[in-house]
């Protein structure tokens, strides 16, 4: 097992795989349950999936692809989309996903996280941060797929997440995201700095050096990525990649 | 059942259209013998007629960022036809068609290759759902070529891309030495956009919204004539063994062998080994071990012995099965009710049929008035 976890974090829309730039133009990318089995072969150890239908559509989580992608993927998966209870999520573990990802409830309604992990333990809920940076250089939490401000700084956000029983923080540049910019990385310091739970590095990856960098000088414990895995060259080609164990064991 | 089996390759009467001559050869052997004089050269002929045609390519391509373009399976063929084109100096496009069942080998053998040979390469990824619910309809519609959905898909984006670039010289792994016997008694064109419609209108249940058809006109006039598409087989050119063609992949850039013949998909793999045999009762390994006789690849010895071995592993065919039927949302026991029903003949749905009549008479006709011999396209 690595030191680090190398997280391919995919965005599902109505039942396929999408990737977007900034939190929008979202183009198809293909079949979860296809790309599930072709990150089987390549040994990754650990998926995310955001579902970013559920929540502004208003369904709620789409169990019958869970279960598809759950009896598929040989790794543990973290989900996030959509889901605003307790029974909710215990349907998802139930199905088999590992650690479930809260967003836009975890805002709304505190009192979710706070049930969720005493009832689960914490180290199986997530809380996701999305995170716009103004001209002015002052950063803010967004919810609902990144289309509504809160006024709140990240640092805070982050700790009263922490307080209220989130094991883990997945932290997204909305700005950085799908751009290969590489991560925001005063922002990774600045979060990982003001907690002490496992944060992870999401939005702008580009190329390995960006992930060492996350860690090295970001401070976070694990990074994920989306267009590096699911994209190839000028074109954007849809061609699912994963770096090979060697490959990132050199990296940390 | 009692075939009679040809004496020089091992195609046989489950092809029913097969003929056989006085010492017992087959009319796949003749068409071979017939055009293999005009389209295969594996030899210094070949090598100075290719030349002449790359020499063309690269002209007319100066200025472009791209002289041709290729579709790229991840397949034997097209991975090692790109291999050569790098040695060439063309700079095409690659394009590869996502239709869903892409295995982690085919990734792979793709990434490899346009790194290593610093191609541009652009995915069309089809909307698996819409070509879900066209492959359930093919599977209800029983007709013998099921490969339709995705053969349609890639001509028809590969088309798109290349008239979108101006390129017009399409480059294509198909080729004498291991594809020569095709019988057409066993498949309908993937072409024929009206057949296709015609079993989706009957059977499925989605609006084609982001599936594109090649039309008749496109397919025989606006593409080859208004936009003076070229297809291109180099590998008819030289001396092609597919099992080198392999090595040198694996030495050269770490290709990844497939178990079988179309391990690139699961679904043609589960098609052509099970599919066909059982409601058809083709055997797609007679065409391919016959291409591989005629162009003295193997002896027809080996052919006979290699058909002996059983078509699946039944382990491998079952976990197949269960995941093709997964995969399309068909329960097991659907999917085996399909493939019981008898087959039926495309004949039974609209199709292009009299508008190819017509066109052969156009055709005959033109050439009477022009005395000029008209090339078939495709
Ligand atoms: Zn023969």
């Amino acid at each position: 097992m690595l030191r680090v976890r190398v997280i391919p974090s995919l965005l599902l829309r109505d039942g396929g795989l999408v990737k977007g730039r900034q939190f929008k133009h979202h183009k198809y990318v293909g079949d979860p349950v296809n790309a599930v089995k072709i990150f089987n072969e390549k040994e990754v150890d650990e998926l995310v999936f955001l579902d970013i239908s559920a929540t502004s559509g208003g369904q709620g989580p789409n169990y019958e692809l869970l279960v598809d992608i759950a009896n598929e993927a040989f790794m543990p998966f973290g989900y996030g989309g959509g889901i605003t209870s307790c029974d909710e999520i215990e349907k998802l573990f139930k199905i088999g996903i590992e650690k479930v990802i809260l967003n836009t409830s975890a805002y709304s309604n505190p009192d979710l996280i706070r049930n969720a992990s005493r009832v689960f333990g914490s180290q199986s809920i997530v809380a996701s941060i999305d995170v716009k940076t103004s001209f002015l250089g002052r950063s803010e939490v967004y919810v609902q797929n990144g289309t509504r401000g809160t006024k709140i700084n990240p640092l805070d956000y982050a700790r009263k997440m922490q307080d209220l029983g989130a094991g883990e923080i997945l932290l997204c540049s909305i700005d950085r995201e799908g751009t290969g910019k590489g991560y925001d990385l005063n922002l990774l310091k600045a979060v990982s700095e003001s907690v002490d739970i496992p944060v992870v590095a999401a939005g702008g990856a580009g190329k390995l050096e960006d992930m060492s960098k996350a860690v090295s000088e970001g401070g976070v414990s694990a990074v994920a990525a989306g267009d590096m895995f699911v994209f190839h060259g000028k074109h954007k080609a849809v061609l699912i990649t994963y770096p090979s164990y060697d490959e990132l064991k050199s990296l940390f | 059942m009692n075939r009679t089996v040809c004496t020089r390759c091992v195609m046989d009467t489950s092809d029913e259209k097969i003929t056989f001559n006085s010492v017992g050869e087959c009319s796949h052997c003749q068409i071979f013998d017939k055009d293999s004089q005009s389209m295969w050269f594996p030899n210094e002929t070949g090598k100075q007629k290719l030349g002449k045609i790359l020499e063309q390519i690269r002209k007319e391509g100066e200025g472009k960022e791209y002289d041709c373009i290729i579709g790229l399976s991840g397949g034997v063929d097209s991975s090692y036809l790109a291999l050569k084109m790098k040695d060439w100096g063309l700079r095409p496009l690659v394009v590869h068609i996502d239709v869903g069942w892409n295995s982690e080998l085919a990734v792979h053998n793709i990434e490899q290759i346009v790194k290593y040979c610093g191609f541009d390469l652009y995915t069309d990824v089809m909307d698996w759902e819409e070509v879900r619910d066209l492959q359930v309809a093919y599977l209800k519609s029983g007709v013998s070529n099921q490969d339709v959905v995705q053969d349609h898909a890639i001509f028809s984006s590969l088309y798109h891309f290349a008239v979108q670039n101006g390129i017009r010289y399409v480059i294509s792994g198909g080729n004498m030495a291991t594809e020569s016997v095709a019988p057409h008694s066993w498949h309908h064109s993937a072409m024929d956009s009206i057949n296709l419609r015609a079993i989706h209108k009957r059977f499925g249940h989605k609006k084609l919204q982001s599936f594109k058809t090649i039309s008749f006109f496109q397919y025989f006039f606006y593409y080859p004539f208004i936009k003076k598409m070229t297809t291109i087989r180099p590998l008819n050119y030289m001396p092609y063994n597919k099992k080198e063609a392999l090595e040198e992949l694996v030495r050269t850039v770490g290709y990844k062998e497939y178990g079988r013949k179309h391990g690139e998909s699961r679904f043609t793999k589960f098609f052509q080994n099970y599919y066909l045999p059982k409601k058809f009762d083709y055997d797609k390994r007679k065409v391919h071990l016959s291409s591989l006789i005629l162009s003295g690849e193997i002896t027809r010895d080996c052919a006979l012995k290699e058909l002996e071995k059983p078509l699946y592993d039944p382990v491998e065919l079952k976990n197949d099965k269960e995941y093709v039927a997964k995969k399309l949302k068909l329960s097991v026991v659907e999917l085996d009710q399909l493939i019981d029903e008898p087959g039926r003949s495309y004949v039974e749905f609209d199709n292009w049929d009299r508008h190819y009549a017509l066109l052969q008479k156009l055709k005959n006709i033109l050439q009477k008035v022009t005395n000029k011999k008209i090339k078939t396209y495709a």
